[in-house]
């Protein structure tokens, strides 16, 4: 695979189809992968593809306004590019999206249930040789932590995300690593008013946190790159995961699926079964 | 002073100590990692292999910590004192690369200068406070201090150090702090033990396999492309500096009338954002390169030694694993 997803890097840049290329490269660990910014087809062969390539690349999209990119994406980042193109973040014709197939469960735990291993969008799909095609996840473990955590009675679920919460220390590694965080102010940053606390505070950690998934319900991509980059070992896929199960159950709606689509919270329906809209 | 005392001993005399002192210790959560807590049962004490997530540095320099405020009153205004936290504080399994780091913290908020500026909640918090180290026995492959003047097995900046020999620990008294709180354990040290530690800590020193020749001085590269290129994958997030053990840069924050000292940190973008609009340092350059240049270079001008212990926290909890030791070391100062 790597020598596809490398001839086809050296060959958008040699013809300067792309100004660059965002793919993964060995870290000096020897182990782990970093994100590789590559401009030159001299360079494409430190691009290496295998399960520990995280990172959802799709986030540094938005960084390279006007520039022609060749990003390498694996399902869940494609879908993070589908969103952003739905919320006019991206412009199609500067992306080149080179597709990669990635084996179930090869990354991480969210592997498991990930729904779609192929990307959604792509202008080239780089297959895993020996494996059936877009083989999806197991959709019934998809929830099974967010309906453990439904059987529970509420109070039980407080003390639970107090816990939780209690350790968050206000990085916001878990905004800076999110392809759909990418309000120029966020809430959490805003002074004047502020609308929560700023300190690590339970009460301020409790705003910010849920404030962050309400904003990504129906938007988020479960890449699972927040849960990851959290330091304190926050389960904050669960968060997302209950409210991308609402918006499912609700709406019919999963985030990701098509450029297409209408976004949910763009979206109103007079049909609505609830009755607090009109 | 040394002395081998049993593990038991220890935590007896731990459970003893609550009963007048505020204990911290690292805990140990399940599948979350270790983390520094105010203890109630002296069980809970964590003295294992593994690192805690947050470095000390949080007892002594609190991420969000109330230092005025002022009375709700009709029509005039008073200063709110803020309470004291003045009990006597013992905290454990501290690591040689924090301590270090206190000692770092120590030259800017409590500088051996009279004439220099004093801030009296982080002194309070050093005073009040005794430090029992514990030298580390399985460094993380992340970890550097041998190549920044420390070791696993250093001592500066304890007042006791704990080593852990397997059925016991070697207990060293280093002040008279350490003293007063582990004065009193029973035990002496054979000459069979001292030398098992000390071929202990040679052993220990050799597994620190990262090293790291940081230049003396990043002047020459500050104009550099260079600072562009490593630092494209930052996230501008709060991992590196919240968890460094010396990073110390904060906000002020007013929240119902207390004024709240916040840690805050050189990546975000909106740490250098002024009232204008102006950014003095727009983009992730300059804010990766101020980190570094904090670290490897302006520290070292005013204080002389650098401001990076080696723990290897940034390493390990950077989302997208951007090395210091690695940016330092290939900064181009030619
Ligand atoms: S909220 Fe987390 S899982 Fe969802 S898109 Fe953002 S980073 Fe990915
Ligand atoms: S990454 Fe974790 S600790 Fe940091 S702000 Fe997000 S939830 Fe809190
Ligand atoms: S932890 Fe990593 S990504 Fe976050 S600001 Fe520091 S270097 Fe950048
Ligand atoms: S800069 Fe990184 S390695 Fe150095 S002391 Fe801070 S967290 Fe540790």
């Amino acid at each position: 695979m790597i020598e596809e997803i490398r001839q086809k890097a050296k060959e958008l840049l040699a013809a300067s189809k792309v100004d660059m290329v965002i793919g993964y490269r060995r870290s000096g660990d020897g182990v782990s992968t970093v994100p590789a910014f590559i401009d030159s087809a001299q360079d494409v062969d430190s691009l290496v593809w295998d399960q520990n390539c995280v990172y959802n690349l799709a986030n540094y999209l938005r960084e390279f306004p006007g520039k022609k990119i060749g990003v390498v994406a694996k399902g869940c980042d494609a879908r993070a590019i589908v969103v952003l193109l739905q919320e006019n973040q991206l412009e199609r014709e500067n992306l080149f999206i080179i597709g990669v197939e990635c084996g179930v469960t090869d990354i991480s735990e969210k592997c498991a249930a990930c729904p779609r291993t192929v990307s959604a969008i792509c202008d080239i799909l780089i297959k895993e040789k020996g494996r059936k095609s877009g083989a999806p996840g197991n959709e019934k473990d998809a929830y099974a932590a967010v309906e453990a955590l439904e059987a529970r009675r509420a109070e039980e679920r407080l003390g639970l995300w107090r816990e939780e919460f209690s350790r968050c220390i206000r990085c916001y590694a878990c905004r800076q690593v999110c392809p759909m965080c990418y309000c120029p102010k966020c809430v959490a940053d805003q002074t004047m008013p502020a609308w929560f606390s700023k300190a690590t505070s339970l009460e301020g950690n409790f705003a910010w946190n849920v404030t962050r998934a309400f904003h990504l319900a129906g938007r988020c991509v479960d890449c699972g790159e927040c849960e990851r980059a959290c330091p304190v070992g926050i389960p904050l896929r669960d968060l997302n995961k209950k409210l991308e199960k609402e918006a499912k159950e609700l709406y019919k709606y999963e985030a990701g699926s098509s450029v297409e689509a209408k976004p949910l919270f763009a979206s109103y329906d007079k049909d609505d079964p609830k009755d607090f809209i009109k | 002073m040394k002395k081998t005392v049993k593990k038991e001993a220890l935590i007896a005399l731990i459970e003893n100590l609550m009963k007048d002192h505020e204990v911290v210790s690292p805990v140990e959560t399940a599948g979350k990692g270790v983390f520094y807590r105010k203890i109630d049962k002296a069980k809970d004490v964590y003295l294992g292999p593994a690192f805690a997530v947050e470095p000390v540095k949080k007892f002594f320099l609190h991420p969000s910590e109330w230092i005025c405020g002022c009375n709700k009153e009709e029509g005039t205004a008073s200063p709110c004192p803020v309470p004291a936290d003045d009990k006597k504080r013992v905290i454990f399994g501290v690591r040689p690369c924090e301590a270090r780091g206190l000692v770092l913290l120590d030259k800017i908020f409590a500088p051996d200068d009279p004439a220099g500026y004093q801030d009296t909640s982080y002194i309070d918090n050093r005073s009040r406070s005794v430090i029992v180290g514990l030298a580390c026995s399985v460094p993380d492959r992340t970890c550097f201090c041998v190549s920044l003047d420390g070791s696993p097995v250093e001592t500066r900046g304890m007042d006791a150090v704990l080593f852990d020999m397997g059925d016991n620990f070697i207990v060293e008294i280093l002040t008279e702090k350490g003293k007063s709180i582990l004065g009193s354990l029973p035990g002496t040290i054979d000459a069979g033990s001292e030398k098992a530690l000390e071929a202990a800590k040679e052993k220990t020193k050799k597994l620190v396999v990262k090293t790291v020749k940081a230049p003396d001085s990043l002047d020459a590269s500050f104009k550099s492309d260079y600072w562009k290129k490593v630092s494209l994958s930052c996230l501008s997030c709060g991992v590196c500096t919240y968890l460094c053990p010396t990073c110390h840069c904060f906000d002020l924050v007013e929240e119902e009338r207390k004024k709240l000292r916040c840690y805050d940190g050189c990546a975000f973008p909106d740490f250098t954002l002024e009232t204008s609009g102006e950014n003095p340092r727009p983009t992730k350059k300059e804010r990766y390169r101020q980190r570094v240049f904090h670290k490897f270079d302006y520290f070292k001008k005013n204080f002389g030694e650098n401001l990076c212990v080696g723990c290897g926290r940034c390493i390990r909890f950077c989302p997208v694993k951007i090395d210091i030791s690695e940016v330092a070391a290939g900064a181009p100062i030619k």
